[in-house]
């Protein structure tokens, strides 16, 4: 499979600013020949996202909590441009609440969240301009089952930015096929197999010229066979200099592709720091345990479960 | 005693003209009501299944009148109830009116219950791409939803048609009414029965055959579900 650039193909020459936005993305239209540069190992021509001056994403003391369950306990955390961002944590440690906060979905109780610079948990904001801006891509893909993979990818386009069916295809035509698809443009997602169909939906979240990109879980509702094929456009995307918050059980994706490796717990941020510190070398108590329980470093029979079900 | 033997085909040939004016009235009535009833159903629908305030509760309670009284009785409400208070309706309007109202109210829940079995996955999914609560209705709720609600959708249409027999009870003269007023008159009873029959039944047929081949072109694969 040959991966084209992701971001090498601008599109929103008729179209600024998007439907009903208030305040429009900030964004250099994307210049290829400032910021190419070649990895002689990687058949991929690279890209880095414009750079603006400061963080991409910055959580500020946010909690969450679902009734009486809290899920984000006071977390900060910030994101530059172009970072890579790896989080893991036991299930339950509000990784997954984390993206979906960051996207909107979820509403928080306290704290607030900043896109670019710009509060995006105030009140009044406009949340549709504002997922323009955020591509996240789910566990369970999503793909809208009635369409093609080719119009789901230029669904929202043609709905919401109001491109021209034309030109909406070709570039879906051409995000297809950066994900190794170009084939599967006409068939319907139940045609596919899981890890083609992870590929559209994130090839559908490209479409709407993300700043940055959250992925939820992305490879753990697939066949352990289709889970590279998905990472390796992440890990393309990645070195295209896309802005990426990660959620993965994929340790050693993360240990490759990651920046900066956040392990969670609780609600809290326990431990991060570069991947080759927090995973193989972490401090706290809490994240050794998680990280032996994952990577079975130790046999099978040196594992018991205690009374809480935990293995140790 | 052999029916094709016994039948009087001259029956056909002499009533011919006033049994199709009766099948004319018949189709008119229920082409409305079942684009009435889809249209209150599809807006209803949305606004129980999307709990919007005031009418979500209004149409609840529409919904269970209608679904808790005969619908005679309903016809009997509008022909000879409504009179009582100044509001005196033609029989042409008591028909697509009651079969409308009727078959509206069913197709709410149908709707209802389509747009309530779409995962909420894919409404987010609509949401993640920036659409608003309306977009996200138009390009996702309402396709998928509105496949699932087809099938029962289709079996309210079909009583809606065969509903409009009912108003043989306010003469308004429409195929079964035609055929009862040409029987008083013939006694020809066989014919006039089995002629009402057969024309329900490929009316009904037709309906049917033709919306399983909508059906089956727009089946989604159960992993919409």
């Amino acid at each position: 499979m040959r991966y084209a650039t992701f971001m090498a193909i601008p599109f929103r020459s008729t179209t600024e600013p998007p439907e009903g936005t208030g305040h429009a993305p900030e964004r250099q239209p994307l210049d290829l020949r400032e910021a190419v540069s070649f990895d002689p190992t990687c058949e991929v021509s690279v890209a880095t996202t414009p750079v603006e001056a400061g963080t991409m994403v910055r959580l500020e003391g946010v909690r969450k909590s679902f009734g009486d369950n809290l899920v984000l306990d006071g977390v900060d955390l910030s994101v530059d441009p172009g970072e890579v961002l790896v989080i893991i944590g036991p299930s339950g440690s509000g990784k997954s609440t984390l993206l979906r906060c960051v996207n909107l979905l979820e509403p928080i109780q306290a704290g607030r969240i900043l896109l670019e610079g710009e509060e995006i948990t105030r009140k009044g904001v406009n949340v549709s301009a504002i997922r323009q801006r955020i591509g996240i891509v789910f566990q369970q893909f999503n793909l809208f089952p009635q369409l093609t993979a080719l119009d789901n990818l230029t669904l929202a386009a043609r709905r919401i930015r109001k491109i021209p069916r034309r030109e909406a295809e070709a570039r879906a035509h051409e995000l297809l096929a950066s994900v190794g698809l170009k084939e599967k443009a006409h068939q319907h997602p139940h045609q596919l197999s899981g890890g083609q169909q992870q590929r559209v939906a994130i090839a559908r979240a490209l479409m709407m010229e993300p700043h940055v990109m959250l992925f939820d879980e992305v490879t753990s509702a697939l066949d352990p066979e289709l889970v590279g094929e998905v990472l390796v456009v992440m890990r393309n995307l990645a070195r295209d200099g896309m802005t990426m918050l990660i959620v993965t059980h994929e340790m050693q994706f993360a240990k490759e592709v990651g920046d900066r490796v956040v392990f969670m717990d609780g609600g809290r941020i326990v431990e991060e720091g570069p991947p080759r510190d927090v995973l193989d070398n972490p401090k706290e108590e809490r994240t050794q345990q998680f990280l032996r329980r994952t990577q079975l470093s130790h046999t099978l029979e040196e594992l018991t479960i205690d009374e809480e079900g935990g293995s140790e | 005693m052999n029916l094709a033997v016994a039948f009087d085909w001259s029956f056909l040939t002499e009533n011919g003209d006033e049994l199709l004016a009766g099948l004319r009235r018949t189709l008119e009535v229920s082409a409305i009501a079942i684009a009435g009833a889809f249209f209150i159903g599809l807006v209803l629908g949305a606004a129980r299944a999307h709990r919007v305030p005031v009418v979500s509760q209004v149409a609840a309670v529409y919904v269970e009148i209608i679904r808790n009284t005969p619908i005679l009785v309903q016809i009997f409400f509008l022909f000879f109830g409504l009179p009582q208070i100044g509001i005196v309706l033609e029989p042409f309007t008591v028909a697509w009116v009651a079969v409308t109202i009727w078959g509206g109210a069913f197709n709410t829940e149908n709707f209802r219950a389509g747009f309530e079995a779409v995962p909420h996955r894919f409404r987010e999914a609509g949401f993640a791409l920036g659409f608003g609560r309306l977009t996200t209705f138009l390009n996702v709720t309402l396709p998928i939803g509105g496949r699932i609600a087809l099938p029962s959708s289709i079996n309210t249409y079909i009583s809606v048609v065969k509903n409009t027999s009912l108003m043989y009870v306010i003469s308004y003269p429409e195929l079964t009414t035609t055929a009862l007023n040409i029987n008083a008159l013939t006694l020809q009873t066989v014919e006039t029965f089995t002629t009402l029959a057969v024309t329900y039944l490929i009316i009904v047929w037709t309906m049917s055959a033709s919306i399983r081949v909508v059906e089956r072109r727009l089946a989604l694969p159960e992993d919409a579900r």
